[in-house]
């Protein structure tokens, strides 16, 4: 097993730059998703870690090999498309063995990787079909037991999920963890499921037009977000973002009306500042608090457990979300105070950048 | 069933027997005497079945080494048209290389052209290189045909690129993905095209007749051609060559049905 190393890759599709000096490091072992929106690279970037796309400059590694001029068989790798990317006219068997028979592997060693593939997956009665009589779950296991059976150094993942159904996404996510957990193989995932970044990785990688915006653990993306976009990309509902003015006495004017105090910072703000305001809508407390503001609701969304309140400042301006449990209690139409707790306010600059907070003892 | 189900099969039964008449009747006039289907109103089925016109044909007439050409020529003619024409098509589907759509176009661009305009400049080169009255030279225009290339890159096309790229990761090269992922899918295309191929050069007529001028290297149509300007009034021996020329062909075609009437390609993506 290894490492993955990215230095600085670019890549032009004619004019257009799609990968504009992306550098990344995947420890070995590490479970590392690639999020963003779609469009922004993602694939490109997967697929020139595999070899099928050619870098216009920049450097791959895995392990301490530099692989950049290897083709895609002498890498290390092994991928599973979206779209599964099975042999139609082949046996299950014979879709997870192809790479060994090129290989000119031994017939036991081929039929013990195959076997041991299966066992994993639990795909041992399915071996003798052929892919069209296998369900979505089904194709998309037997795509993943060919990647294992080339016991490679790297997994690379590109949105396995996402032609499936909700259901059976959730299982096999599941699958995925328990599976990385079982064979610790250094993995780079795609997706653009913030949920499925969330609970899989190790480590994210926030993309973004062919950038990387921020990098860490999940935990890490949440709770200290580098910018608006990785704050609204991590989370549902998405974080509210408020625009506001910083007051005389240090705390925060909102454009909307009202008047938030805001957590200490690193470094003061000049009264007159432009800034935006934060705040997840799990965080948002309704109820009489000292400093709350007065909002009318305009939307309950029940979900069961949960409801999103939609809440409508005083001024106008456009609403915010507040989740909370829903103890049925809340109706459309009703005036309450909400409290926006300093604490859990996060803070932005003009141009979209988190503002250091005083580091906490 | 409905009147609905039964009047459509009733019209299907009565087009198909519409379309086959000729070919019937072809058949029982081969087994008639010189003269009889000529008289009026000609009949329907010979009064007295009889096989010497396939005798005449296959003793004096000797179409037995015409058959054997033909057939000869029209494998010949499809075994080296797949050879050139898969590989093309998948490249200009599914290969990365300078000039390829530019290429292709003007490929598709010569299909307006028809094939008769080029024949005198092919005989001219053809005569150059020494290949005139060889079949060699007949088999030069089968080689590869643009509407066999057209027809296996319309049909590469539908393969997924993801495919070829998940057996590149496995290790195959360029030419094993053709051999051992390309060609099986492409089965029922190349059934098709194989058909094609072979009806066009079995019934090619004006090709062998320029290029072929040795009476023992001719041509089934071409040989019957010559026997019938000897034979303007022998009806039921021109039938019975008729027979023997179509014959073959059409037991071909009934026996690859099933192939080129399927799909290989479900079940590899989603779906
Ligand atoms: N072969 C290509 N030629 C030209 N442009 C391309 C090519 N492949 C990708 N692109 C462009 O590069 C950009 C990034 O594509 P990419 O497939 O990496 O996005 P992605 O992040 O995977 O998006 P998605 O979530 O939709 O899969 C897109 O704007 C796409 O149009
Ligand atoms: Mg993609």
């Amino acid at each position: 097993m290894a490492g993955l190393s990215i230095r600085d890759a670019r890549k032009n599709f004619g004019e257009t730059e799609v990968l504009k000096g992306v550098s990344i490091d995947v420890a070995d072992g590490e479970f590392t998703v690639i999020v963003g929106p779609s469009g922004c690279g993602k694939s490109t970037l997967l697929r020139a870690v595999a070899g099928l796309e050619e870098l216009t400059s920049g450097r791959i590694s895995i392990g301490d090999r530099d692989v950049t001029d290897l083709p895609p068989s002498e890498r290390g790798i092994a991928m599973v498309f979206q779209s599964y990317a099975l042999y139609p006219h082949l046996t299950v068997r014979e879709n997870m063995a192809f790479g060994l028979k090129i290989a000119k592997a031994s017939k036991t060693e081929i039929d013990d990787a195959v076997r041991r593939a299966a066992a994993i997956l639990h795909i041992e009665p399915l071996l003798d079909r052929k892919p069209a009589a296998l369900s979505g779950g089904q194709r998309q296991r037997v795509a993943i037991g060919r990647a294992i059976v080339r016991q490679p150094q790297i997994f690379l993942f590109d949105e396995p999920l996402s032609n499936l159904d909700a259901d059976l996404r959730v299982r096999m996510r599941y699958e995925f963890a328990s599976l990385h957990r079982q064979l610790g193989t250094t993995t780079l995932y795609v997706t653009h499921d913030q949920v499925e970044a969330m609970t899989l990785a190790d480590r994210i990688i926030v993309l973004r037009d062919g950038i990387i915006e921020q990098v860490g653990s999940p935990r890490a993306l949440y709770e200290s977000p580098a910018n608006i976009f990785v704050a609204q990309f991590l989370g549902t509902p998405r974080m509210n973002i408020l625009a506001a003015v910083v007051a005389d006495d240090g705390s925060a004017q909102l454009i909307d009306g009202g008047c938030v105090a805001l957590p200490p910072l690193a470094a003061p703000l000049a009264p007159g500042t432009p800034v935006s305001v934060g705040i997840r809508p799990e965080d948002i407390e309704i109820g009489a608090a000292a400093g709350a503001l007065p909002f009318t609701i305009t939307f309950v969304e029940r979900l069961g457990g949960l409801a999103t309140v939609h809440l409508q400042a005083a001024d106008g301006g456009d609403p915010i979300a507040c989740q909370r449990r829903d103890d049925g209690s809340l109706r459309e139409g009703e005036k309450v105070v909400a409290l926006l707790p300093p604490d859990q306010l996060h803070l932005f600059d003009a141009i979209g950048r988190a503002i250091p907070r005083e580091a906490r003892k | 069933m409905s009147l609905r189900r039964w009047s459509v099969t009733l019209l299907a039964a009565f087009v198909a027997l519409l379309t086959t008449a000729p070919l019937l009747w072809m058949v029982s006039v081969s087994f008639m005497a010189p003269g009889e289907a000529a008289q009026f109103p000609p009949p329907l089925l010979p009064a007295d079945p009889t096989m010497a016109n396939y005798h005449t044909l296959f003793g004096s007439f000797g179409i037995g080494r015409f058959l054997a050409n033909s057939l000869l020529v029209s494998t010949l003619a499809t075994i080296l048209a797949l050879i050139f024409t898969i590989p093309a098509g998948y490249a200009f589907a599914k290969l990365r290389f300078r000039g390829r759509d530019a290429t292709f176009r003007l490929l598709v661009a010569a299909l307006v052209v028809p094939g008769q305009i080029g024949m005198l400049p092919l005989f001219l080169e053809l005569k150059a290189m020494g290949l005139v009255n060889s079949y060699a030279g007949a088999l030069v225009p089968w080689l590869a045909g643009i509407f066999g290339i057209f027809l296996v890159r319309q049909y590469c096309l539908s393969i997924p690129d993801e495919m070829l790229e998940a057996a590149r990761i496995d290790g195959a090269s360029e030419g094993q993905i053709l051999r051992r992922i390309v060609l099986p899918i492409l089965t029922p295309i190349i059934v098709t095209l194989a058909l094609f191929v072979f009806l066009g050069s079995w019934n090619d007529f004006m090709w062998p007749l320029i290029v072929l001028a040795d009476q023992n290297l001719y041509t089934l149509p071409v040989a019957l051609a010559a026997m019938s300007r000897e034979h303007v009034q022998d009806n039921e021996l021109m039938m019975a060559g008729a027979v023997v020329t179509t014959l073959p062909v059409l037991i071909l075609f009934l026996a690859l049905q099933r192939f080129y009437l399927s799909g290989l390609l479900t079940g590899s993506v989603k779906g």
